[in-house]
Parts: structure tokens; C-alpha cells; sequence
């Protein structure tokens, strides 16, 4: 292909650095969870270029488990988050330290 | 000419084709039709002082938009403000950019296809711009710092996603039956059997049903009734951001019949005739157009017929009644079509 | 320049820089949408992969559900403030930010390293071929991953169910 695969790949890759920076940085929980959402994005995009390198179809379907199980990770994620804010008015994760010693 | 240069060319003047039609043609007369059409539902004569029989109200209300005074509220965030009518425009624009409004027509000795962009994935497209256009619904009710806006905003975006999922699945139960995800091939299954009304007569009416809730038409309108929410998600919007609005729920309305008619009534077909050549095209997009006009004329005229429903009733129609009836229907028809078995 | 490499560039630096948006955006609704355009640049790359069955289902579930989730928990709970209190851990984020960069390089190397595919699909001059993917991707789904199939759809329902108890109010 005239976009030789190196670069999507380095695309990918960007993104999931971009994503872990945004994990590790922030300390709101709401965007803790979109970073997460990032890299596994950024991961799509690499099965992606993996898979029109080595013309195997069985990347697709690995993305599309992925997507599945993002989205149901998201919902349960999400309900946690709305129980937690219940019961600690906060959605910080500083501010979420009951357990610590 | 190069293959490619034709193609680009040729989609140049389909793109060309299908905007004027729709934007400069079909847009301000709609506004026309739904007020006439009211007034003679209502039986009142409706705008008739602005031009012979108010054919210039259009042009009126464009003016009106331009020249009012652009109101935004304190306090607002100005860049969502601003796009949110952005957004939820430009999904009801580019949703034709897959739908065959005609046969095709033999221009220096290569067919051109009436199909802007003839995609592998013809209705997930299309499902991807709905899917995108909420976000033009609950922004506009985020971004106006107004409690009856939030409210209206989020329940318009629940009520579009909810309805999203059965009209997603009746209209895949065309695509069983004719094998490919194209609409293109749709119409050509149309062509050769009968029009998708007749056998899929269940998926026919969830998903003319759920085009109306999609389009925020009456009876599902609760989000932007005035008596409700004052006017929903739109109440902080004045002048031209109006202006898209109102523009993009006619915009829906005209992609919403155009789906209905390419998938249901036959797209630019007609029973016992075969389009040829350059005349047969032309004819062609001069029948789907019609079919649309009087799609939309049903859209006005229940429109002004039946009251709204409460928001409880709606989205219990949507989930409890509807999603089952489009699921079932799926699952009727592909049994069918594996029964068949492979062509 | 050929058009796909300009096609490229416009798509991965849209991904790229609104992902970086979202990053330094300081309100949660702000960004979302600058992830929904980054999944839109990440949808064009798919398209570009041959792979537009997975770039319309990505639009539709991430971007046109999840994302709209995200919002619909971000209004109703109102959770937009920015964060009122100072970095009680200001040196974490420097360790976390050096540790993530050099861990993003020794990956882009890595990566970049192996870009040299094995064995080079029969491609006709870099042109996106027209090949039909979503029958292949329907038989893999029904004959080799058909397992899988059933177990994920066995976790979205464990998932619906279980984020509608989650969030139920409770009746004291």
C-alpha cells in the first residue's frame, strides 16, 4: 500500500501513549475511564493493521469482541460510578481513600 | 477520461443534483406544504399573503432567520452552543449520500449508478449518523444553562437512541432478504420480487413508526412541545442557530422518507416498468422524488391528526412493543431465508 | 503527495491532536466530544485498513452509545465542575507522565521495528481492495468463534443486568 503499515502503526501506538498519559494524569474518574476508552481504540486500530499486513479477516472479529466487551465494560463502569457519587458526593479518586490505612 | 476522474466527476454532479433538489427545491417548499396542509386540515386557509397562494412564505421565514438579533444566554459554553445545530445538521445532509434516487443513466457510453456513494455498508452508514446526530440533540440541551433545555435535550437524545434499535432492525431484515448491505441492492431485490411492504408488512410499519419518533415528529414531539418544556432543547436559540434547526427536522423528515420509500415502497421502481437509457433514468429520480413528496405528506398530515404522547408512554412503546416486534421479524425473515437456502 | 497519504495524515492528525485535547481539557463533557472526534479520525484509519464493517460498528457503538452514556451520566449527575483542589501527589504525575513516555518509546520503537510485514498481501497498488469482508467476518463469527460469540453475548446481559442493580436507588 502506498501508506506503508509503519505508519499506522506508529498512529496507533501515539494514541495509546496519549490514552496511558490521560490514566495516569488525571483525577477524575470520569476521565480516567475515557483514557482507558483510548487505548483500547488505539489497540483496535493496531489488531487492524496486524491483520491487512498478514490479510487474516480473524482481526476484525478480535476488534469486534473488543468493541462488545468495552461497551459492557462501560455500562457496569458507569453504574459504579453513579453508585460511588451516591454515597460520596465525589468523583475524585484522591478523595476516594476510605480504605487507606 | 481515467476511471477515477469520471468517478469523481460524476459524483460531483450527483452531489450537485441531489442538493438542489432537496436543498433549494424541496426545503422551503416543505415548510410551505406543512403550513397549507395544516391550515387545510384545520380547515383555515393557512399563509397566503406572501405570494400567489403564500408560496413566498419561505422566503419570508429564511428572512426573518437571518435578520433577527442572535440571542445567547450568559453563562453558556459558546463553542458547544454554537455547534450543536452543526451537528445535528449535517448527519440529515449526508444521509443521502447513500440512498439510489435513481436507476442509472448511459453518459459518454459508461453507466453512471444514481448512487452518490455505493458503499459495502450502506445502512450501518446511515445508522452511524443517527447514532451521531444525538449528540447535536443533547448538546443543544447542555449548552443553553436552562433546566426545562437539559431536560428536553436528554430526553429527545434517549428517545432517538431508543427508537434507533428498532428501526436498526427492521431495516436489516430488508437487507436479509436481499443478501447485501447496499440499499442499491435492496431496490433491485424490490425490482425483481415485490415491494418490501407486502412480505415484511411488520417491519414495515415499526420502522415507519420509528422514523417518525427518530425525526421528533408528532405524535413523538414531547421533547420540543411548547406546552411541555417550553420548547425543549431549542428554547435559547434565536436568529440563525433556529434557523439550522428547524432546517435539520425538515432535513431528517426528507432523509427519513427517502429511507422509507428506498427500503418499503420500492426506491425509484415501478411494477411493471423497466427503466432504460437516459429518459428511463431521468424518469427514475422523477418516481423516487414523488414517492418521498408523498411520504412527507403523510408525515404532515399525521402530524396534524393525532395528539403526542407522554414521554413514559414513548419509551415504553419503543422498548416493550417495538423493539420485540423488530426482532421477531428478523428473526422470521432470516428463517425464511435459510430455509431457502443459498441462491 | 498521493491522496491516500494526504487522507492519512488529515485523519491521524485529527485522532492525534484531539486525543491530545482530550487529555488537557479540564471539563468532563468537553472531553468526550474531543474523544468522539479522535474516534472519528480512528474510523477513517479503519476505512483505510480495508476494515469498513469495523469502521461503522465503531462509530455506532463507541462513539453513537458509549460516548452518549458518558454524557447522559456526565448531565444527569452534573459532574462537570473542574477539579477544586490542588495535586495532593504533584511528583506521582511527573513519575507517571516520564514513565508513560519512555514506555511510548521503547513501544514505537518496538512496533516500528516489526512494521515489516512477513508476507505482503496481494494488494493492486496500494488501492483499498474491494473485497467483501463482512461475509468472512460473519463465518468466522459463526463457525471459529462461535464460543466467543455466545460468551460475550452472555457479558452484555450480565452487564445490563448488572448496572441496572448497581445503580438502583436504595429502598431504605
Amino acid at each position: 500500500m502506498s501508506v506503508s503499515p509503519a505508519a499506522f502503526l506508529a498512529a496507533g501506538t501515539v494514541l495509546f501513549v496519549i490514552g496511558l498519559v490521560g490514566a495516569l494524569l488525571k483525577r477524575n474518574a470520569l476521565s480516567i475511564f475515557l483514557s482507558i476508552e483510548l487505548m483500547m481504540n488505539a489497540v483496535n486500530l493496531l489488531f487492524l493493521t496486524y491483520g491487512r499486513m498478514r490479510g487474516d479477516p480473524s482481526s476484525h472479529v478480535i476488534v469486534f469482541f473488543v468493541i462488545a466487551i468495552a461497551a459492557a465494560e462501560a455500562a457496569v463502569g458507569l453504574a459504579v460510578f453513579v453508585a460511588l457519587f451516591r454515597s460520596r458526593q465525589t468523583i475524585e479518586v484522591d478523595r476516594i481513600n476510605l480504605l487507606k490505612w | 477520461m481515467s476511471p477515477a476522474a469520471f468517478f469523481l466527476l460524476a459524483a460531483v454532479a450527483k452531489i450537485a443534483v441531489v442538493w438542489a433538489v432537496m436543498l433549494a427545491a424541496l426545503l422551503p417548499n416543505l415548510v410551505w406544504m406543512e403550513r397549507r396542509g395544516a391550515g387545510l386540515i384545520q380547515d383555515r386557509p393557512g399563509p397566503n399573503r406572501v405570494g400567489p397562494l403564500g408560496l413566498f412564505q419561505a422566503v419570508a421565514d429564511v428572512l426573518k432567520m437571518f435578520l433577527k438579533e442572535d440571542v445567547t444566554p450568559l453563562y453558556v459554553d459558546k463553542l458547544l452552543h454554537t455547534v450543536a445545530p452543526a451537528i445535528l445538521l449535517v448527519p440529515a445532509l449526508t444521509t443521502f449520500a447513500v440512498i439510489p434516487f435513481g436507476s442509472s443513466i448511459p453518459v459518454f457510453g459508461r453507466e453512471v449508478k444514481l448512487v452518490i456513494a455505493d458503499v459495502n455498508i450502506g445502512i450501518l452508514y446511515v445508522l452511524a449518523l443517527t447514532s451521531v446526530g444525538v449528540y447535536g440533540l443533547v448538546l443543544a440541551g447542555w449548552a443553553s444553562n436552562n433546566k426545562y433545555s437539559l431536560l428536553g435535550g436528554l430526553r429527545s437524545g434517549a428517545q432517538v437512541i431508543s427508537y434507533e434499535l428498532s428501526m436498526g432492525l427492521a431495516a436489516i431484515a430488508t437487507f436479509v432478504t436481499a443478501g447485501s448491505l447496499k440499499p442499491s441492492a435492496v431496490v433491485e431485490w424490490q425490482v425483481q420480487t415485490v415491494w418490501n411492504c407486502i412480505p415484511q408488512a411488520v417491519g414495515f410499519v415499526v420502522f415507519v413508526v420509528a422514523a417518525f419518533a427518530e425525526t421528533n415528529r408528532v405524535p413523538f414531539d414531547l421533547p420540543e412541545a411548547e406546552a411541555e418544556l417550553v420548547a425543549g432543547y431549542h428554547t435559547e436559540y434565536s436568529a440563525f442557530k433556529f434557523g439550522m434547526f428547524f432546517m435539520s427536522e425538515y432535513a431528517n423528515m426528507i432523509a427519513a422518507s427517502a429511507m422509507i420509500v428506498t427500503l418499503y415502497l420500492g426506491g425509484w421502481s415501478l411494477p411493471f416498468v423497466t427503466f432504460t437509457g437516459l429518459w428511463g433514468g431521468l424518469l427514475s429520480i422523477a418516481v423516487f422524488w414523488a414517492k418521498t413528496l408523498a411520504v412527507i405528506c403523510v408525515f404532515i398530515w399525521v402530524r396534524w391528526t393525532l395528539p403526542r404522547f407522554r414521554y413514559d408512554q414513548l419509551m415504553n412503546l419503543g422498548w416493550k412493543v417495538l423493539l420485540p416486534l423488530s426482532v421477531a421479524n428478523l428473526l422470521v425473515v432470516a428463517w425464511i431465508v435459510a430455509m431457502k437456502g443459498p441462491a | 503527495m498521493t491522496p491516500e497519504l494526504l487522507l492519512f495524515a488529515l485523519a491521524a492528525g485529527l485522532a492525534i491532536v484531539f486525543a491530545l485535547a482530550m487529555v488537557v481539557e479540564k471539563t468532563p463533557v468537553r472531553s468526550v466530544l474531543s474523544l468522539v472526534v479522535t474516534f472519528f479520525g480512528i474510523t477513517v484509519l479503519a476505512v483505510m485498513l480495508a476494515a469498513p464493517f469495523i469502521a461503522a460498528i465503531i462509530m455506532i457503538v463507541y462513539a453513537g452509545a458509549i460516548l452518549v452514556l458518558f454524557l447522559f451520566v456526565i448531565m444527569l449527575l452534573n459532574l462537570n465542575e473542574e477539579a477544586r483542589e490542588k495535586d495532593s501527589r504533584p511528583v506521582q504525575r511527573v513519575l507517571g507522565l516520564v514513565s508513560a513516555l519512555a514506555l511510548g518509546g521503547l513501544l514505537l520503537g518496538l512496533t516500528l521495528r516489526a512494521g515489516k510485514p512477513p508476507v505482503e498481501p496481494s494488494t493492486a497498488g496500494g488501492r483499498i481492495p474491494a473485497v467483501d469482508e463482512i461475509p468472512l467476518v460473519g463465518r468466522l463469527l459463526f463457525s471459529d468463534y462461535l464460543f466467543a460469540f455466545e460468551a460475550v453475548a452472555v457479558l452484555l446481559l450480565a452487564a445490563a443486568v448488572g448496572a441496572l442493580i448497581l445503580s438502583r436507588r436504595r429502598m431504605d
